[in-house]
Parts: structure tokens; sequence; C-alpha cells
């Protein structure tokens, strides 16, 4: 564990970047980006977002610096806008569409062997072709198993919408895959 | 870099030795002195021309109040001049709230919203008791009154609600609305400060009615307009 940074340096560095000192926030990251680091992996447990975080929030303390007063300490100024960041990211994830789907990680069943394994490949293929939207509920339905409401949900879309992007996604699919396009 | 391609680098957090390289040069091509913003006390002095303004405008437009003798200076100016500084307070209130890591703690927030309602309430209770004067001529007169001061008291104060928004955008805000409120009541509370120095009438229904209720609509406007502008500096 290391110890905490010294309140005393923290404030002088933060002073001597609002003074112009551009060097003192590669000086300042190294004893601040840790506890940040702690903050957001306690509140997120997953180790990509909270790194994440750890850039908004150095990102907005570079934007918000002329807030910061030296006359107090610098971590409950740092603590209080990565908290802001951590918030901003609750929202953002709430509003965007959680079916984002890997295509690499679509199990496709598909005949054994090494036709299989060309047939699957030709899969994954043609459906990085099939537009995003379609791609999402036509996997999330056939592959996954979600019935058509779930998928609206997951999208913010109608059941109807969520069935009509899944047929022209694979009506799509079965093109690209009839011609050889894949 | 996402932070995806940082957490695969095995080694990053266990030796921060400085900015990643994307995120340095995002900070560099902005990067300028800055003068650190002045305390929120010294900010808030910024709305004195208003509140001078607002103390003196109504009366001197219209009339200043038929019982202004009865009242004498501490009743009337007195207490006027009070609610102003009580206002400007607010405002600077407001102006803390938008500094990260200064943040008021719920309990503080909780009495910074009740003082300007015991503040209008005392202020509004000890006029009526030197100078009672009630609204002729029915509830429907009452009303209209009423409404004209509830408009009036929330139309002056609109310019300071959204001043105090402004500056305090200018901090950084992580609760806006609240940093709104608050602000918009400081402004509520300059404005009826002079408005009910025009105002005839001191009975308690219609100024809790009508003025307090300008002070808490104007709230409630600097509430919107700060989260306005945080949406605009802030997209998601």
């Amino acid at each position: 564990m290391n110890a905490p940074p010294d309140d005393r340096a923290l404030r002088a560095l933060m002073a001597s970047y609002q003074a112009g000192r551009f060097e003192a926030f590669d000086e300042l990251y190294p004893l601040v980006a840790p506890v940040v680091r702690r903050f957001a992996m306690g509140r997120l447990r997953d180790m990509g977002r909270a790194e994440d975080i750890v850039q908004e929030t150095f990102l907005q303390m570079h934007r918000a610096r002329r807030t910061y007063d030296p006359a107090y300490p610098l971590m409950p100024w740092v603590l209080a806008i990565a908290r802001h960041c951590w918030l901003m990211e609750l929202r953002r994830a709430s509003r965007r569409p959680t079916s984002d789907v890997d295509i690499e990680d679509v199990p496709l069943s598909v005949r054994s062997g090494a036709e299989s394994h060309e047939a699957r490949v030709d899969v994954h293929r043609a459906l990085t072709e099939v537009p995003d939207g379609q791609r999402e509920a036509l996997v999330a339905h056939h592959v996954w198993g979600l019935s058509f409401h779930e998928i609206g949900a997951q999208l913010g879309i109608t059941g109807a919408a969520a069935k009509l992007r899944s047929s022209r996604g694979m009506r799509r699919l079965r093109n690209l895959l009839g011609r050889g396009g894949a | 870099m996402t932070g995806d391609q940082m957490a695969n680098d095995a080694t990053t957090h266990d030796v921060d030795r400085g900015l990643p390289g994307a995120l340095r040069a995002r900070l560099a091509a902005d990067f300028e002195v800055v003068e650190p913003l002045s305390r929120p006390p010294v900010r808030a002095l910024g709305l004195i021309p208003f509140a001078v303004l607002t103390l003196v405008a109504a009366p001197w437009w219209f009339e200043p109040r038929s019982d202004l003798a009865r009242l004498g200076w501490t009743h009337a100016w007195g207490l006027s001049m009070t609610q102003s500084m009580a206002g400007l307070l607010m405002v600077a209130v407001a102006l803390r709230e938008a500094v990260p890591g200064r943040a008021w703690m719920p309990a503080s927030l909780a009495a910074w919203f009740a003082a300007p309602i015991v503040l209008v309430v005392v202020v509004t209770l000890s006029t009526f008791d030197v100078s009672p004067i009630g609204v002729r001529g029915g509830g429907a007169i009452g009303a209209v009154i009423g409404a004209m001061c509830f408009a009036g008291s929330l139309a002056t104060a609109l310019p300071g609600a959204v001043l105090s928004a402004v500056l305090a955008a200018r901090a950084y805000p992580t609760r806006p609305a609240l940093t709104g409120l608050l602000g918009g009541l400081g402004a509520g509370l300059m404005a009826d400060a002079g408005w009910r120095l025009f105002c005839h009438f001191s009975e308690p229904t219609h100024v809790l009615t009508g003025h307090l209720g300008g002070v808490l609509a104007a709230g409630l406007c600097g509430a919107l307009v700060s989260r306005r502008l945080h949406g605009r500096r802030n997209p998601l």
C-alpha cells in the first residue's frame, strides 16, 4: 500500500500547474492517479472503466483548474471531480444500449470439423456487414435467445421494432451468405 | 488511449510515471496559464449592483408603500437591506457549492434552503405587527394582487438568478440544480427586498403566498437555468 501523498507537495504542484508549468501535471499524475483509481475501482469493479474514470478525472481537473484554491487541500477537490465523472459515467451507461455484441464472441452452432470452422468464419464475416442495429437484434434473438420484448427494452425500442430489425438483419445475412459475399 | 487499452498494459498501475501520452497531448492542446477564481464571497459581490437596483427600483419607479412612516426606518429599509444582504449571502453559498470539494453537507444545505423561508416569515410577521394592512375586497381581488406581487418579485429576480447561475457555471458545479436553486433563492430575496417596499399590504397570507412564492419560484428558475448551462457544457 502506498503512503498517502503529501498534501503540501500536491498543493504546490497544482498551483504550479495553474501558473503555467505543464510538467507539474506529469508529477501530479503518479501521486493522484492511484487514489482516483482506487476510488473508481471501489465503485465500478471494472479495471477498464476505472481507468477511463482516471483519465476523465484528469481531463476535468485540467478544465476546472481555475476553481482550485491552493489554500485548501487538493485531494477533496480531486475526489469531488472524480465522483462527478463517475456519476456522469453512470448516467451515460444508463442511456446507451447495453447490447454491444462483440461478433467474435458470438457462439455459432454450425457443422463440426474443418467445414465448421470455415462456415463459422464466413458467418462472422457476414455479420460484420449487417448494420449495427439489425445485428444487435439478430444476435440477441437468434444466438442469445432473448425475446423481442426483452431486446426492445435493452435497445430502447418497441418489441415490434426489435422484431423488424432482427428479420431484416437475418434477410441481409442470408443474402450475404447466399451470394458468397461473406 | 482507452481505459481497456490502459488496463491491458500490465504495468501501468504500478508505475504511473506521468500522464498517458494521449491524455497529455489533449491537455497540452489547450494549456494556458489560468488565474484562480476569487473566493465565493468575493465573487458574490458582483451582484451588488443588482441588489442595490432591485432594492430601490420598485419603490422609486412606482411609489413607496403608504405606511412607510409608520414602519420607520428599521422595519422598512432596515429589514429590506437585511433581506438583500441575506440574498447576497445565498449567492455566495451557491458559488461555494459550485467549487469541487467545497460542496455543502446535507444538513447545511437543508439549513440554507430553510433560511430564506424563515427570514421572509420573520420579516412578514414583524412588519405586520407594526403595521397590519390587509387586502380589502375579498378573495378574488386578493388573488389578483397576490399574483401581481408574485409575478413582480419573480420577474425582478430572474436577471439575478441567471447571473448567479452564470457565475456558478464559470466554476465547476457538480450539482448544478442545487447550485442554481441556492442562487435563485438569493436573487429572489434581493428582488423581494425592494418589492416589499412598494407593496402596500402586510397581511401574512398575501406576503407568504405572493412574495415568498415569488422567491421560491426564482429558486426553481435558477435551478432550471443552471441545469441548462451545465447540460451545454457537459453534453452526455
